[in-house]
């Protein structure tokens, strides 16, 4: 399993370099259509009460919902608090499992059979153990961020130039300084990219766990609005969300190029 | 001697460590160090594991829960990869619809549950179009990536040879997109029973996240302790036949991947 091929990778981009927006006149004029059709049909043809306009679902997200920015405010905090710690202890143990061979065998049945666990499924036994709030929610975002960073921090670890640390060795550099100067460097790429597909995952589970559990968060906001019938306010929530997802790999994304803009793929 | 040994302490940890944890939380519940109500003893779930398969209660949660993730995973992944296609060879296409993609694709799927119960329900077609949604556009964007990467000089070539565009499609560039495919479809795997476990959660009749839920709700711990077990055991030995079939079919492919 190569680092590469477990992000999803952006589309390439256009081959001809024309504007971005003249190229994609026809997408953006598609995406338009189908909100104008959204809202005359809301407007004029479809009577129902979980069809809102677009108008009124734009009103209930810049109409600046207390509640809805509550919640929002909550699952990102969460969400950044579950994410740190779950990368932290993902790039130790991945650290720790990529320099020594013992550990790695040592390891892996128990990783092996719990990556692939679908995470929803700790919530409920998470919610008997630590209750609804922070606690568990937290913990189910560094459970689900751990794996992934993990295994890229991992990989790269073993992809270090090994005569690199001959000579470092040669130039009696301690092991410690080959490792923060050589180790973790060349690995970075990998647990960049272990944080990236772990970021997409942290804002899902974050979500999921709100859903299930209930209490706090955008995700509990969305069911609690659904339930309500407040379907506007709902699509709020959809569309805040949508929003965060692409901010947050965009950042991801910028900070990878701030930080790696030395390394090119290849 | 010593390099045989070394490999073989590991392997022989790898063992010991889960059977030393359950050993530990064995006496632990047995000592009432932890509550017996919240944590249950590994052998009582291990009993109540045995009861589930011999009284033949495993099959229909189980199939239900497979009958929904390959049904939303195969129809999802066969339309992602022909849209894929269609996105990755023409230009026209992409420019049409990636902007639309790029809009739904960040989104967090599980917050399009609540407005799909509104409209489809809690049953079986909210669940399929919800999981299918999750599978789709991993596969989508790593077919595209994989057959714009495909060398221009195999198409011409099969061009050259008299190959039409639909032969060309599914001789030339599906097979050489494929690695990119697989990895789509790995994703995919990975996010499609998260949301099958989420949607029987949330909206569930049966099927394993269902019983997950409903036994916590009811403090039947060491059911829910079982189920959960046999959960893991469901998303090990898929994503083991998964890479399986990846090693068989892509066998070719092994010394192109870059990076280890």
């Amino acid at each position: 399993m190569t680092a590469q091929t477990m992000t999803e990778p952006a589309p390439p981009p256009a081959k001809p370099r024309r504007p971005l927006l003249q190229s994609r006149v026809s997408g953006v004029l598609l995406v338009l259509a189908l909100l104008v059709l959204w809202d005359l049909s809301a407007r004029f043809w479809v009577d129902s009460t979980s069809w809102p306009t677009v108008t009124a679902v734009l009103a209930a997200l810049f109409s600046g919902s207390a509640d809805l920015f509550a919640a929002f405010t909550s699952t990102i905090s969460l969400m950044l608090k579950g994410f740190v710690l779950g990368a932290l202890l993902g790039v130790a143990g991945g650290i720790a499992i990529g320099l020594s061979p013992f550990l790695r065998r040592a390891f892996t049945p128990l990783l092996e059979f719990l990556r692939p666990l679908p995470v929803p499924g700790i919530v409920p036994p998470l919610i008997l153990l630590l209750g609804i709030d922070d606690a568990m929610k937290i913990t189910v975002v560094a459970f689900s961020t751990f794996f992934p960073v993990l295994i890229n921090a991992a990989q790269g670890v073993r992809m270090v130039d090994p005569v690199l640390i001959d000579m470092a060795r040669t130039f009696r550099h301690s092991r410690l300084r080959s490792m923060w100067q050589l180790t973790l460097p060349a690995a970075l790429p990998y647990v960049f990219s272990g944080l990236r597909i772990s970021l997409a995952l942290a804002l899902i589970v974050t979500v999921v766990a709100e859903m299930i559990a209930g209490g706090t968060g955008i995700g509990y906001y969305l069911m609690t609005m659904q339930y309500a019938m407040q379907p506007d306010r709902m699509y709020a929530g959809v569309v805040l969300l949508a929003a965060t997802g692409y901010a947050l790999n965009w950042l991801l994304l910028l900070a990878e190029r701030r930080l790696l803009h030395w390394y090119s793929p290849g | 001697m010593l390099k045989r040994a070394a490999p073989l302490a590991g392997i022989g940890a790898g063992i010991a460590i889960p059977i030393a944890l359950l050993a530990a939380l064995e006496v632990a519940v047995g000592m009432g160090a932890v509550n017996r109500a919240l944590v249950p003893a590994p052998s009582a779930v291990w009993t109540e594991l045995v009861a589930i398969i011999s009284r033949g209660k495993l099959w229909a949660p189980l199939g239900d829960t497979l009958s929904l993730m390959f049904t939303a995973y195969i129809c999802a992944s066969v339309l992602a990869v022909i849209v894929g296609v269609i996105m990755g060879r023409s230009r026209a296409a992409y420019n049409l619809l990636e902007p639309l993609v790029e809009v739904i694709r960040p989104l967090p799927k599980p917050a399009l549950l609540p407005p799909l119960i509104l409209f489809l329900g809690i049953g079986n077609e909210m669940k399929l179009v919800i999981v299918g949604l999750a599978v789709f556009f991993p596969v989508l964007i790593n077919t595209i990536q994989g057959v714009r990467g495909v060398d221009p000089v195999l198409v011409d070539m099969a061009r050259t040879f008299g190959y039409g565009p639909g032969r060309i499609a599914t001789r030339i560039v599906l097979p050489a997109a494929l690695p990119f495919i697989f990895t789509g479809l790995r994703i995919s795997l990975g996010l499609g029973l998260i949301l099958v476990v989420v949607a029987e959660m949330l909206a569930g009749t049966g099927g394993i996240g269902y019983l997950i839920v409903d036994m916590q709700r009811s403090f039947r711990v060491t059911s829910m302790y079982a189920w959960l077990f046999i959960l893991a055991a469901l998303g090990f030995a898929l994503n083991f036949a998964f890479e399986w079939l990846e090693r068989r079919l892509l066998f070719w492919s092994r010394q192109q991947e870059k990076g280890g």
